[in-house]
């Protein structure tokens, strides 16, 4: 359970986020969405202590993030944001490898090898495992860091728009591993999505920001409707419901 | 690796035995001594480029370019435009060399102070300003150099050259056990280096403390540079060399691996061209004239080839 009291963030005299209040269940799979600008991604990098709020504060089951140590951090909640360019090579599994560092430090242990292998199994990247990340697609790149996330083994995790660049068919199965992971893992998944049909379809609860402050929040059906919808993007939305579940578009104006 | 260490241990071998006549009253005493100064600057040049490298995650930067060797010039021509020849006989080489250590690592010191104070960590910013530092600094000598008269200015050149024939045993007594306990006290930190070159949110995120190891590794950094500066003189270019060979050598990102792979590297280069200086050139040239040349034409190879892959 993650929680944020009135969070501030500011910028000189520009506001980024201005006073958010919100909590994230535990082993649920939720949503961040709205226009860009909105303080989205501000907001996760402040719950992932990749920056520092200006007021306010986050806690975690009930205790202030800013009093854990980082690398005991590291245990609980896993940060993935868009997958970094960076000049090294590396294969498949010494990247997933990275993510039992907050464990091993480096070296790694019989147990290591067996969650880098289940993590691996779990994406269906045992195929890749040896392959160059820059030889890779896209959409394997992603899996892979997603991979390096899971290894990590921790209660929460925490992904910066995993979708964007992706296919349709690699955000689906980005998605449906995301979702598998709540439901048999028992993890919580915190993620910002521009996809609003991706994010009726996945989540179990969405929280809507627009300005910097909460627009609103609550379970799929509470949030994706037409006013809603409507009023956050400043767009015309129709919302049809079909046996696949409800499905916006917002392509036309009526 | 092997191949490495037996092409370092035959030019060693070379480099003490060549034409020596088994002298060992005093030629080979003092070819040993010059062969520690190299294995120390090596040593020294290899860890420096390749952390400063990761910390920067750029493979054509070497910690030149943060002013440390700007500063070391800098104090030299001073030193000769204020005491004159004097000054080799007042401080001696011992106290040059001492001196000249703790105002590099006093610069560094100020200059991470000031910038990282407030928990500020941004790289490119710390890069530009030592950036533009050794470029005033740099404007500066050259100021001081014009008021040198020319007889103290050709002993100020060869201050500012890298040569291992100025070392003094104390000096490589001293530099060499500082280096080993750096090197020895730095190992346990080399996976989290790993890590940093992940980028700074990736590292964060999987538990270090990146401010803080920054400060540290940067800290090392400085440190390497000033002893190698202090004991050889500047070296400028050849990181770019030593760090690039040995990432196309060793295959791995691995700092256990490249760091010992680029220390037997530099040693290498440092040996065969003092080789050539001495055999060869019949010191008509010098080590850092040898090295820049090397070192220049592999880079534009370097840029040439890489230009070309895209």
């Amino acid at each position: 359970m993650i929680t944020v009291h009135n969070l501030h963030k500011t910028y000189g005299t520009q506001t980024v986020l201005a006073g958010v209040n919100a909590s994230f269940a535990a082993g649920r799979l939720t949503s961040l969405i709205g226009p860009n600008g909105a303080g989205k991604t501000t907001l996760l990098m402040m719950i992932a202590r990749l920056m520092a709020p200006s007021g306010g504060d986050i806690r975690l089951d009930g205790r202030q993030v800013g009093d854990i140590p980082l690398r005991d951090y590291a245990k609980r909640v896993a940060t993935l944001r868009q997958a970094p360019d960076f000049n090294l090579r590396l294969t498949v599994e010494e990247l997933v490898a990275f993510g039992r560092f907050p464990y091993s430090r480096g070296a790694l242990t019989g147990e290591d090898h067996r969650v880098i292998d289940d993590a691996l199994s779990f994406l269906a990247l045992q195929p890749l495992r040896r392959a160059y990340l820059d030889e890779l697609s896209g959409g394997q790149r992603q899996m892979a860091f997603l991979a390096m996330t899971i290894a990590q083994q921790t209660d929460c995790l925490l992904l910066d728009e995993p979708l964007n660049n992706l296919d349709i068919k690699h955000a689906v199965h980005i998605m449906r591993a995301l979702r598998r992971l709540c439901d048999e893992q028992g993890r919580t998944v915190i993620l910002v999505v521009h996809d609003i049909n991706f994010a009726a379809h996945y989540s179990d609860h969405i929280l809507a920001m627009k300005g910097g402050a909460v627009h609103c929040a609550g379970s799929v059906a509470e949030v994706v409707n037409e006013t809603r919808l409507g009023e956050l993007y400043d767009l015309d939305f129709e919302i049809t419901h079909g046996a696949r579940g409800r499905l916006c578009n917002y392509f036309n104006p009526a | 690796m092997k191949r490495l260490w037996a092409l370092v241990f035959a030019l060693a071998s070379g480099f003490v035995l060549f034409g020596s006549g088994l002298d060992f009253d005093y030629v080979i005493p003092k070819r040993l001594a010059r062969l520690a100064a190299m294995c120390i600057g090596g040593v020294c040049v290899a860890w420096s480029s390749i952390i400063f490298q990761t910390l920067t995650g750029n493979r054509i930067l070497t910690p030149a370019i943060m002013g440390y060797e700007a500063v070391y010039l800098l104090f030299q021509a001073l030193l000769v435009l204020l005491l004159g020849t004097a000054s080799l006989m007042l401080l001696g080489s011992q106290g040059n060399f001492v001196l000249s250590v703790l105002l590099m690592l006093g610069y560094s010191w100020a200059l991470q102070r000031w910038l990282l104070r407030e928990g500020n960590s941004n790289v490119y910013f710390l890069l530009l300003l030592g950036l533009v530092l050794s470029l005033v600094i740099g404007t500066v000598t050259q100021f001081v150099q014009l008021k040198i008269s020319p007889g103290e200015f050709s002993i100020l050149q060869g201050f500012s050259q890298a040569s291992f024939n100025r070392v003094q045993p104390q000096q490589l007594l001293f530099s060499g056990l500082l280096v080993a306990a750096l090197c020895l006290g730095f190992a346990r930190t080399l996976p989290t280096l790993d890590v940093l070159a992940l980028g700074r949110d990736q590292a964060m995120s999987l538990g270090v403390d990146y401010p803080r190891v920054v400060r540290l590794q940067l800290a090392l950094v400085a440190a390497l540079v000033a002893i190698s500066t202090g004991l050889l003189g500047p070296t400028a270019f050849m990181g770019v060399l030593v760090a690039n060979t040995t990432y196309a050598l060793a295959r791995t990102f691995r700092h256990r691996v490249t760091l010992p792979m680029g220390s037997t590297i530099a040693i290498a280069i440092f040996i065969a061209a003092q080789l050539l200086v001495e055999h060869v050139f019949n010191y008509k040239t010098t080590v850092s004239i040898l090295v820049n040349l090397l070192c220049g034409t592999y880079f534009l190879a370097l840029m040439l080839r890489t230009r070309g892959t895209r």
